[in-house]
């Protein structure tokens, strides 16, 4: 048969080679500066735009969508055309898919440090933005299926497979996840709340890792690992089997992000479960790419790219055994909310990722040029380095996960906790983070040696951008012969049928989970007390979100005993139901909050308290790394768009009274009078419009539903009086009640019990409560929470409340 | 790892490169999937169906709130037995306790400060007299070692033994201790017993 000539898009692979070079580089060092703002957390410059809660979604947004996504179309650009023996589709969508998803990382990262945020994980970006992807990826998509359609190879190869499930998996999730009602040019509010936003973003959460960093990877793994080994694929069936159960199982496994959390019991199952069913899937992967290196492992110790692709292999399969374990729910209850998960992700991405980008461009920038690498030492520096880098990262930050976690849950014989203070624990661990620092790095150090390699073998070299080819036409087979052709053989040379059995077995697993979420009232028990978000509450939710609290902050206490006694009861499903969105959190850099509105609770700090800490959180916390947030005492409330959120929160089911948006912003105003009077009691003047007001109302909203109301009577009432006549006064008493005292006191009465901002000076003569040895022990036992007093029975002994009574008392300079 | 792979590299040999399966130079070999990866699927799966057979269909297993009530109070009942107050235990007699009382005697170092047979030295008193400075009854013989007598330089213990062990150290102190006439034996102090 003649050949046919068609002519191979070289430019556009070209672009998305230079797009990963330059918005790698971008994204690992804004990776590094986060991770230097958590050890030190004045390098955010005193900036709203530059500081931690802002800049680290810019960081995981940049590393997956803009790094990670354009070596992804890369990658694929090349492959498919080659795999297909003809030129993409339409240059005009190849030329959308370019620019616009360029553009889209531009537009992400204003927003993003500009505070416009949906507040969910990995789906930041809001509802413009949403749009735009929505737009590029059926751009991507249309011009894969199309590629597919005008091919000139009988059957569609098995690296295809994994580009079509990532195409049909990643719009099945982007879509679902952004149903998002807007209020606003740039703003919305997910349609779904609390435990279903949850399952919903998880889901998405769980899944963009799967078809995000997993299929286009596993992909481009087969593609470019034989073709750098020149080495057949191991094994053909191996390859049918982990695809179709790794795509199927995949989509099930989003709720073993959500363990012990507010979830129903059956979801979280089917996250368990599904997880541990993926270990075999995931390896089949691993398996065949290793195998597949056989007899080729002499070039293995030669060649960086292939070193890199080994690495990236052999981490895949690590990472891959090690979330199912994740996904246990006791192994969970250490991994969720520690540095674990942090230390897991950054060994995915940085090896298993990485090392495929890096693996498959050494190869092919040299190819794509025609020229040699510029240096193949080099290129092995850069191995040796990054590899190094990866472990300096990951090790410290496995160790910070287990020493907190040990911290967090270790009893006294007496049966307190014994690092009730959360920042005990933080302090402990703040040194792994200097390790992470000198990892992260080193990883950078050994990506701009990757840059120059590329540059220098890119100049050296030409790139041909429309290269010529020959190929014969494809001749349909026709119907399927049952005894020649098995019925994958069959469906491999049916590319839209093998697209729409791709999108069955994909949509499977997330239909199952979300539709009961969302249909089925049993599943989200109400708690007739929830009441919604008064409008000024609404304002603060949504500036915490703004400035993404989250990425520190969790609002969910799981129901372990450590947790309990640490934060208050744990967190019950019906008290979400209206979290548009979520905010559960999933790191607790800083301590937990579901339970800041508890008046008498641990967590609960008056209004007064939480000025000063917004202010300068060292003045209360000197070893705390929160960031301070000046900034929220000098803007206004936005109080233009309050009847705007009103009317949205409305559409969405929540029950404000009909035309309540009419008169939200004068309850907004009422309510902030009262906190600004609050503060001026305290003898701070505050300005009721500000947001800092706004954010005071919302922490006290957090959990004070399900609590019983505290009165300034009811407090009172409860309480029986501590009878104590005499204090111990050895010097070792003394000096434990002193040790207590700077743990756990001086956060509000100064170090030296001079009382911090409203807080009372314990030194002088004046006493609001008293001063007799019995007084002192029942403020201290039973605490005045109206007032932010701390009742400390739970959390001390008797023992240890009469030793800080006397150190106050005896101890403290008059 | 290596030994594998020379072990498939023989077995690659059978099988070869599978006919029509050449894209862009890359070929596929027919080998079978390893059969421990499929042992090992279907053991996850088989694990799977027996967990959601226990917690659901069968019903056996506890739900999350199940577990956490059941576990609080196992919690608290460690804790409660670890501060239980002392009227619950009582002075014990038996030769057994006492001798475990003795031991606990000598391992917490009392003889530190009461002397090696409870006659006193000069930091403590003697504790085989008549006279106690802080009650002569069970209970505050109990008090005393529990919460210490901090302003007198009396440790605290319960932080380092169980109630258990200090009603067993107690009831050594007034049972076996108790008129043994010690040499070298500190005068009394405090107030006879009654």
């Amino acid at each position: 048969m003649e050949d046919q000539k068609f002519i191979y898009d070289n430019k556009t692979v070209k672009l998305f080679i230079l797009a990963t070079i330059v918005w790698g580089i971008v994204a690992i060092l804004v990776g590094l500066i986060i991770a230097i703002q958590l050890a030190f957390p004045a390098v955010n410059f005193g900036l709203e735009f530059t500081t931690f809660g802002r800049v680290r979604p810019v960081h995981t947004n940049a590393v997956i969508f803009a790094f990670i996504g354009n070596a992804i179309f890369a990658g694929v650009y090349y492959s498919m055309q080659r795999l297909l023996k003809t030129r993409m589709f339409s240059d005009v969508l190849s030329a959308i898919h370019f620019w616009v998803w360029q553009l889209i990382i531009v537009l992400a990262a204003v927003t993003l440090l500009a505070g416009f945020t949906s507040g969910k994980e990995y789906a930041e970006l809001e509802w413009p933005i949403d749009i735009l992807i929505a737009i590029t990826w059926v751009a991507f998509g249309a011009n894969m299926i199309g590629t597919m359609i005008i091919r000139r190879v009988q059957h569609i190869y098995a690296a295809i497979w994994w580009y079509v499930a990532t195409f049909v998996g990643v719009a099945i999730l982007h879509i679902v996840n952004s149903f998002e009602l807007p209020f606003s040019l740039l703003k919305s509010y997910p349609v779904f709340a609390g435990a279903q936003d949850a399952v919903v973003q998880w889901w998405y959460g769980h899944n963009a890792v799967a078809f995000f960093l997993t299929t286009p990877f596993l992909g481009l793994m087969y593609y470019y690992l034989p073709k750098a080994a020149e080495r057949p694929i191991y094994s053909y069936k191996l390859s049918i089997i982990h695809f179709w159960s790794l795509i199927f199982l995949y989509m099930w496994a989003g709720p073993h992000h959500l363990l012990y959390q507010a979830l129903p019991d059956w979801a979280q199952a089917l996250g368990v479960t599904f997880s541990v069913m993926l270990i075999a899937p995931s390896w089949g992967g691993m398996i065949n790419g290793l195998l597949t290196l056989r007899g080729a492992w002499d070039k293995v110790r030669d060649k960086a790219e292939l070193k890199f692709l080994v690495v990236a292999v052999t981490a895949y399969g690590m990472s891959t055994f090690e979330g199912p374990m994740m996904s246990i729910k006791f192994v969970n209850q250490l991994t969720h909310f520690t540095d674990w998960t942090i230390a897991h992700v950054h060994i995915a991405g940085m090896a298993w990722n990485g090392g495929i980008v890096f693996g498959m461009l050494y190869w092919l920038v040299p190819k794509l040029f025609r020229t040699k690498l510029f240096s193949e030492k080099l290129a092995n520096v850069h191995f040796w380095i990054a590899t190094l880098g990866i472990l300096i990262y990951a090790i410290p930050l496995y160790w910070s996960a287990v020493t907190q976690w040990l911290m967090l849950r270790e009893y006294t014989k007496e049966g307190f906790l014994a690092y009730p203070n959360f920042l005990e624990t933080f302090t402990q661990i703040l040194p792994m983070y200097y390790f992470r620092i000198v990892g992260g790095s080193m990883f950078l150090i050994g990506f701009l040696l990757f840059v120059y390699n590329m540059f220098k073998t890119m100049a050296a070299g030409a790139l041909i951008p429309q290269e010529e080819s020959y190929a014969p036409a494809l001749v349909e087979l026709g119907a399927r012969n049952p005894k020649a052709e098995t019925i994958h053989r069959f469906l491999e040379r049916k590319s839209v049928r093998f697209t729409i059995v791709s999108f069955i077995v994909l949509a499977i697993g997330g239909a199952v989970e979300i539709i009961p979420m969302t249909f089925v009232k049993s599943n989200i028990p109400t708690i007739e007390t929830v009441t919604p978000y008064t409008p000024l509450e609404l304002a603060g939710r949504d500036i915490y979100i703004a400035e993404g609290c989250y990425n520190c902050h969790s609002q969910m206490v799981r129901p372990f005993r450590w947790e309990t006694d640490r934060y208050g009861e744990y967190s019950k499903i019906g008290e979400f139901v209206y979290d548009h969105p979520f905010q559960w959190g999933s790191r607790r850099t800083g301590p937990d909050l579901a339970r800041a509105g508890v008046v008498g609770g641990a967590y609960y700090k008056n209004a007064a308290w939480h000025f000063n800490h917004f202010m300068d959180p060292q003045k209360m916390n000197e070893q705390s790394i929160m960031p301070k947030y000046p900034w929220l005492a000098a803007k206004d409330i936005n109080t233009k768009i309050i009847p705007a959120k009103i009317r949205a929160m409305q559409k969405l089911g929540v029950p404000y009274p009909e035309g309540y948006d009419k008169v939200a912003v004068e309850d907004l105003k009422k309510q902030a009078q009262t906190i600004a009077d609050d503060l001026k009691a305290s003898g701070i003047s505050a300005d009721p419009n500000k947001q800092m007001i706004a954010m005071i109302a919302y922490l006290h909203k957090l959990g004070r539903d399900i609590s019983a109301p505290v009165t300034a009577d009811s407090a009172k009432a409860e309480v029986p009086k501590a009878e104590v006549k005499s204090l111990p006064t050895s010097t070792a008493d003394i000096a434990a009640g002193k040790e207590i005292f700077a743990r756990i006191c001086a956060v509000c009465h100064g170090a030296e019990g001079k009382g911090l901002a409203t807080f009372p000076d314990l030194t002088d003569d004046k006493w609001i409560h008293g001063n007799t040895p019995g007084d002192v022990v029942n403020t201290i036992t039973n605490g005045y929470p109206v007032k932010g007093m701390l009742p400390y029975k739970s959390q001390l002994s008797e023992q240890q409340i009469q030793q800080v009574a006397s150190f106050v008392l005896n101890g403290l300079k008059k | 790892m290596a030994s594998n792979i020379e072990k498939n590299k023989t077995e690659a040999d059978e099988h070869e490169i599978m006919e029509g399966h050449d894209y862009d130079g890359i070929g596929e070999l027919d080998n079978p999937p390893p059969r421990w990866i499929m042992a090992l699927f279907y053991i996850t799966i088989g694990l799977s169906i027996l967990y959601g057979a226990y917690y659901f269909w069968l019903d056996i297993g506890p739900n999350q709130d199940e577990v956490y009530a059941i576990k609080s109070e196992r919690h608290d009942q460690n804790f409660a037995s670890a501060k239980a107050p002392a009227a619950e235990l009582k002075l014990l007699t038996d030769e057994a306790a006492l001798s475990e009382g003795k031991a606990i005697y000598t391992e917490m170092a009392c003889s530190a400060c009461h002397g090696i047979v409870g006659e006193g030295n000069a930091v403590g008193p003697n504790l085989t007299d008549e006279n106690w400075i802080h009650g002569c009854s069970f209970n505050n013989v109990y008090e005393i070692i529990s919460n210490g007598i901090a302003v007198k330089g009396m440790t605290s213990f319960k932080d380092k033994l169980s109630p258990e062990k200090i009603a067993k150290v107690a009831s050594y102190v007034l049972v076996s201790l108790k008129d043994t006439k010690p040499v070298n034996a500190k005068a009394p102090q405090g107030e006879p017993c009654k």
